[in-house]
């Protein structure tokens, strides 16, 4: 790919985050807020979540320290848990990157549970770690940790073999091959992978909460919804959208600002 | 792709299968049944599923689920995006909201499903469609835009007709996204899926795992989850061979 193809891309890209056009974009919002609005107001019951109604909970849901916490509680354990997976898997990822032995051991492991809905083993993890925070915890690093593994594993293996020629030459050690060369030319592949990772932690964190009935985000949907307080429930889906896209709108500015030389999209 | 041997191809995960399998094995002898059964056990467990026609029911009713869900997610995307590629005031009002959606956990919205359309069949439906429906949409509405404005002008310039312009240019540059976006929205999809059989109206193989889970019986529910992996596994290949099949296409527009 020729710099001069590459740039106007990566530009383009650039307005895809709210900027650019900013008018037509709140125009489209407002437009599907009144549609939603009257089409609900018409055809479903009056506890249903309505824009107005959701833009007039807000301030007393965040303002509630029962909100609050759930909300530190589910967004702290998502952080700490795709810490976890980015460790092992990274480390997993680079062994199965660059030695083919580990990488046959593990492949048929690795893309078996990459390729299996994620939620189906909590069950599982409530019977080995209760029905408590650690099995959310569990699930958590679970869905976020093969997506960054088979990622690294991919970008380990794309590393371009005259770096690692160089490096011989000089007599590298194996430690500075893998963590002074490797690691950073994979790190977009990471980058890549721990945006999937995230998404999926969420989900996980959030299933978890359902079925455990644990306090966070996710319950707090569950109780809000199950008493018919639609709109106050909605607001915590706003801000689990907001996290998304938070985390979402970090990778593309941190791909953009450290790796501007790389674009590649995800192994989902 | 370079060919190698069957040997080298299968005989090192097969190696590492039956290691686990060991390893399972010993493990689950030295711990209690209900917190790791042996693998035995659960190949015996998961023989009782297949002869006693369980399984086939549950995969069945998974299967239905998991595709009418996703048939309708992409009825609805693909035109939606195609729409979205052609009608740029359109696409730039809404796309910020799709890539809102696309990013944010569907999970949470199934409480509100549950609550608004209760139980049965539809409100699952929905759960699944919801899930992948904004991976098809938003990688076509990518792909559209990856179309280059040049390769529009020459078409105009040259009064090509809208036909035309749909199939000669538009078209091929989407599709190889649209792929990638089914491929994802299958993965999602499944997820939806199960999550809708553990929340919703239980069934399939999802009430498969639960029910032996409240029953503390762990092989029924390893059996379980090592169905669901082969049945994920299976469908992820078919989405990533339909994909690499027009991958090509995409080499265009590099």
């Amino acid at each position: 790919m020729s710099d001069a193809v590459a740039l106007p891309a990566i530009r383009r890209r650039a307005w895809a985050i709210p900027g650019g056009n900013l008018g037509i974009k709140i125009a489209g919002g407002l437009v599907i807020a009144a549609v939603w609005q009257i089409l609900v107001g018409i055809f479903a019951p009056p506890y249903v979540a309505k824009p107005i109604g959701i833009v007039m909970a807000i301030p007393s849901v965040l303002s509630s320290p029962q909100f609050l916490a759930a909300a530190w509680s589910t967004l702290w354990a998502v952080a700490q848990g795709l810490v976890v997976a980015v460790v092992i898997g990274t480390v997993v990822g680079l062994a199965m990157g660059r030695m083919r032995t580990v990488d046959r051991a593990f492949a048929v492991y690795v893309n078996g549970l990459n390729a299996m809905p994620m939620v189906a083993v909590l069950p599982l993890l409530t019977l080995w770690f209760g029905y408590t925070g650690d099995a959310r915890m569990a699930t958590i690093v679970f869905a976020a940790f093969f997506a960054i593994a088979l990622n690294m594993a991919d970008g380990a293996r794309a590393v371009p073999p005259e770096y690692l020629e160089v490096a011989r030459s000089y007599r590298a050690n194996w430690l500075g091959i893998w963590f002074g060369i490797t690691v950073p030319a994979a790190l977009p592949y990471l980058l890549a992978g721990l945006r999937i990772a995230a998404g999926r932690a969420l989900i996980g964190a959030i299933v978890a909460e359902f079925y455990i009935s644990l306090d966070g985000l996710g319950f707090y949907i569950l109780f809000n919804s199950r008493s018919f307080h639609h709109d106050e429930a909605f607001v915590a889906v706003l801000l689990l959208a907001l996290f998304g896209l938070g985390i979402e709108a970090a990778m593309n500015w941190a791909m953009r600002r450290f790796l501007p030389w790389y674009r590649r999209e995800g192994r989902n | 792709m370079k060919r190698t041997s069957l040997w080298s191809d299968w005989l090192p995960p097969a190696i590492t299968l039956i290691a686990g399998a060991v390893l399972w094995q010993y493990a689950g002898s030295r711990t209690s049944a209900a917190f790791l059964s042996t693998f035995t056990a659960t190949m015996s467990r998961l023989w009782g599923m297949v002869a006693s026609g369980e399984l086939v029911d549950a995969l069945a009713q998974s299967l239905l689920l998991f595709v009418t869900g996703f048939a309708l997610a992409v009825a609805v995307a693909v035109p939606l995006g195609l729409l979205l590629a052609r009608v740029t005031v359109l696409r730039i009002a809404t796309e910020s909201y799709i890539m809102m959606f696309n990013s944010m956990p569907m999970a949470a919205l199934i409480p509100f499903i549950l609550s608004i359309m209760g139980f049965g069949f539809a409100p699952k439906v929905v759960v699944v469609f919801l899930f992948s429906v904004f991976a098809v949409l938003y990688n076509t509405m990518e792909g559209a835009r990856s179309v280059k404005p040049e390769l529009l002008e020459v078409a105009r310039s040259y009064r090509s007709s809208e036909w035309r312009l749909w199939r000669d240019v538009m078209l091929p540059f989407t599709l190889p996204f649209t792929l990638t976006g089914i491929r994802q929205g299958i993965g999602r999809g499944l997820v939806g899926m199960v999550a809708a059989e553990f929340f919703l109206s239980a069934s399939g193989i999802g009430k498969l795992i639960t029910v032996n889970e409240r029953d503390f019986d762990t092989a029924g529910v390893l059996a379980a989850i090592i169905v669901i992996t082969i049945f994920g596994t299976v469908l992820m290949s078919l989405g990533r061979a339909v994909e690499n099949r027009f991958a090509a296409w995409r080499g265009l527009s590099r």
